[in-house]
Formats: C-alpha cells, sequence, structure tokens
C-alpha cells in the first residue's frame, strides 16, 4: 500500500535559511508518529506543510502515491488532513458551531450531524458545552473543543502540534484515550510534542526534526535527555 | 440672542407639527443615504477584503489611492460625475442627472472608499488563525474569507456606519447631482443651504436638528460597535 504522505527533496526557505528540507519521508497509513525536536526546529511548519496549508518551494509532496500539484488540489485534500495547530482559534460562536464548522461545508447536517458532535464532544469530557461561547472558554477546553472539532471530521490523517502544551494534566488521560481511539481507526497521526513522557506514554513511531532537517530521534535533545 | 430663540423654538414648532417639506426632505436624505450605503458595502467590503487579506502586487498603491479618495471633497466627486451625467456627457442619455439616482451614484463613490478602508483595518488586524483554521477545516478560500468577515463582523459594521454618516451629511453631490429640486432631490444638507439663503433661518435650524440626531445616533452605534 502507498504511504498516504510521501515528501521527496523539500525545501522551505525563510530569506536565505532552510526552514524545511526533507530528503525522504513517508507516513503509512495508520501510522501514529511522534515529532520531536527543539524549539525553531521546523515543526510546525512541517505539519502545516503537511496540512496542505503551505506549498512546497522545491521538491514533492504525495498523497496516496499521487503527487499534490496546485491550489486547488491541496484545497481538496485539506477535507481528508486536518491540522490542530499549537494555539487552535475557535469561532466567535457556540462550542457546537465551531465543532460542527467542518461538517457543514461537508454537507452533514441534521441528526446526523448532531450525533457526530455529540460523539466527539462525549470522548473529550464536553458533554454541556454546546451552548457555551466559545470566547469564554479555558485554555484546556479550547484545546479539547478544537481537538473534537477535527475528530469530527473523520479526517485520513490528523496533524496535532503540540496538543497538550498547558493542558491540565486531569485532562491528559481523556485525550491521549482518544488519540488511541482515532490510531484504532486507523487514522494516521502524527504529533509534535515537547512532553517526553508522553512520548513514553504514547509509543509511537519517533522522528526527530532539527534545523529542518530530519535527525535520528536518539540524537534530538528531548530524545537524548528523557527517553533513552 | 433673541433671534435664536425665537428661531429655535420657531424649528421646534415645525418639527412637531411634522412640517411636510421638512419630512420630505428628512425622507429624501434617509433613502438616498441608505441605497448609497448599501451600494457602496456590496463593493467596498469586498475591495476592502481583498486588500486585507491579499499580498500581492499593486496592494500598496491601491491602499494609498483609496485613502487619497477619502480625503477627496464631496464637490469634486459631484463635479466629476456631473460631467458624466450631464446631456453632453458619457452617461448622458441615461438622463440620471438632477434624479435621485443620480445623488445615489455619487454618494456611493463617497462611501466606497470609506467602507473599504475601515474593512481593511478590519481584515488586516484579525487574527491570522481564522484563515488557516477554515481552510484546515475544508473551506475553500471565499468561504474562509466569509468567515474572516463573520469575525471581524463588528469592523465591517462600524465601516458601513461610518460611510453612512458621511454620506448623510454632504452637501456637494446632492446640491451638484441632485440639483436641489423641492419635493423630489432636496435633502436635509441642501435645503438647510437652500433655506437659509433665503431667510427662512429657523427652517434650517429645524433639518440642522434632525441631521444633528441623526449623526448623534450614528456615532452612538460607531462607538458602540468600535468597543465590540
Amino acid at each position: 500500500m502507498a504511504p498516504i504522505l510521501s515528501l521527496r527533496n523539500v525545501e522551505l526557505r525563510r530569506g536565505t535559511d532552510f526552514i524545511l528540507n526533507i530528503e525522504r519521508l513517508d507516513f503509512r497509513v495508520g501510522g501514529f508518529y511522534l515529532l520531536v525536536g527543539p524549539n525553531g526546529a521546523g515543526k510546525s511548519t512541517l505539519l502545516q506543510f503537511l496540512g496542505m496549508l503551505l506549498p512546497p518551494e522545491r521538491g514533492r509532496l504525495f498523497f496516496d502515491g499521487t503527487e499534490v500539484r496546485g491550489a486547488v488540489m491541496r484545497q481538496r485534500l485539506r477535507r481528508q488532513i486536518t491540522l490542530v495547530e499549537q494555539a487552535p482559534f475557535l469561532f466567535d460562536a457556540s462550542v457546537y458551531d465551531n465543532i460542527a464548522f467542518g461538517l457543514r461545508l461537508r454537507g452533514v447536517r441534521g441528526d446526523l450531524q448532531r450525533r457526530r458532535v455529540k460523539t466527539a464532544m462525549d470522548m473529550l469530557g464536553l458533554q454541556g458545552f454546546e451552548k457555551r461561547p466559545a470566547k469564554a472558554l479555558s485554555g484546556g477546553e479550547i484545546r479539547r473543543v478544537a481537538l473534537a472539532r477535527a475528530m469530527v471530521l473523520r479526517p485520513r490523517a490528523l496533524l496535532l502540534d503540540e496538543p497538550t502544551a498547558g493542558l491540565d494534566q486531569s485532562i491528559l488521560p481523556v485525550f491521549e484515550g482518544c488519540l488511541k481511539s482515532l490510531r484504532d481507526d486507523g487514522v494516521t497521526i502524527l504529533i509534535s510534542t515537547h512532553d517526553a513522557a508522553q512520548v513514553r506514554r504514547l509509543s509511537g513511531e519517533l522522528l526527530g526534526l532539527e534545523g529542518g532537517r530530519l535527525v535520528a530521534p536518539e540524537s534530538s535533545p528531548i530524545s537524548r535527555l528523557h527517553i533513552a | 440672542m433673541d433671534f435664536f430663540v425665537v428661531s429655535l423654538q420657531a424649528a421646534f414648532q415645525l418639527l412637531l407639527s411634522l412640517d411636510a417639506e421638512v419630512l420630505t426632505a428628512v425622507w429624501t436624505s434617509l433613502y438616498t443615504s441608505a441605497a448609497a450605503i448599501v451600494l457602496a458595502a456590496g463593493i467596498g467590503v469586498p475591495v476592502g477584503t481583498a486588500l486585507g487579506m491579499g499580498r500581492f502586487p499593486g496592494r500598496r498603491a491601491a491602499l494609498t489611492f483609496l485613502n487619497t479618495l477619502m480625503a477627496l471633497p464631496t464637490v469634486v466627486v459631484g463635479l466629476i460625475l456631473y460631467g458624466f451625467f450631464s446631456r453632453q456627457g458619457p452617461l448622458g442619455t441615461w438622463g440620471l442627472l438632477f434624479t435621485p439616482l443620480a445623488m445615489i451614484a455619487g454618494q456611493m463613490v463617497l462611501a466606497i472608499p470609506i467602507v473599504a478602508n475601515y474593512t481593511v483595518a478590519a481584515v488586516a488586524g484579525a487574527d491570522p488563525r481564522i484563515l488557516t483554521t477554515a481552510l484546515t477545516l475544508g473551506a475553500g478560500p471565499l468561504r474562509a474569507a466569509w468567515q474572516l468577515l463573520l469575525e471581524v463582523r463588528f469592523g465591517v459594521m462600524a465601516a458601513v456606519v461610518a460611510g453612512f454618516g458621511r454620506v448623510i451629511a454632504e452637501v456637494g453631490v446632492a446640491m451638484m447631482l441632485g440639483g436641489n429640486i423641492r419635493g423630489y432631490t432636496r435633502t436635509m444638507t441642501t435645503a438647510i443651504a437652500l433655506e437659509t439663503s433665503k431667510g427662512e433661518f429657523a427652517f434650517g435650524l429645524a433639518l440642522g436638528l434632525v441631521l444633528m440626531a441623526v449623526a448623534l445616533v450614528v456615532n452612538f452605534f460607531l462607538n458602540l460597535l468600535q468597543q465590540r
């Protein structure tokens, strides 16, 4: 089976500096990957690139074995890959409307929409939050709603940028339980993290990134300090 | 001082007796300005959104041009459009000169730069995560732009209210393109100018009071929206 996402000789620069310079990287269908590396290593850029938000300056990106070309194709593929950013943004609407946003774009309405939103909210302990204004939520609640909003779309690949940074420790088991459940459903998951304990708990495949380049995970500072 | 007091009393009497001529001028002002602002919003909001969101060649020049248009004297706008609508002008056959339609067109031209500039400010100041969030949840570029506008809706409403404030208080366009025809194109501002020059100070004062009340209401809403 072709990898769900493949990068070949991908380069992205800011001025003369590389912010991403990856020769070869494959993500298999249903894989669970943990991206580690210091601040400024290019983790968020890689996630945005894989989330089809940034075009490559050089190199090629493949989805399901087909090369991704042009803005229209990237837009179409964004319906199969969902990115949850490091500081997620919730729209100025209710929690329900935020979670249902992507479903409405996909034409999912009525009972089916309500059921899917409820399932995602239940999984993340958000029962009773439906009518709450998103702008009144705490940081941890925002992250949970953002994850529910991504999960409800049942994407083929889910990209999470430091999803547990600043999250209440009591919520972590709920959060990680959701990730495991998604993994069991065959969703390809890529998480960037600084949390060494989380790396151990989630036991995914480690990817190290430094200066925009892939490095052996064991050479990444986070790995050297906490994983080995 | 007596002159002022007596005129003010007469002005209130005109207002309280619902003087037909006063009411007609108020109505003409309100409906031409309302129509102009609806049309101006239809053009100014998309233009402002594109300029606020986009990074394209000529953007800076377009912004400078819009800023310049904001300072354009109303009488100059009236003069230019007079050239277009007069019998010898390129649109002379349409027979629009000295009609409410010509006034609406002129006021629309006055309001577009204001609506567009305020919209640029609202959009450019918006959280950059709005667009990436909408895109990664599967929105196309237009839907993402619409979401951005929904998020900055109070800024856009302030743009429209500011535009309305500008056109209802202007006199140059209404005078030059409307011709100040009694009961047809006579607005509050043109009536004030005419009646005062005829010595009907109380009549002018009555309309001035209404205009001030409208300005107060407009500014009240503008402040309210800018605080959101």
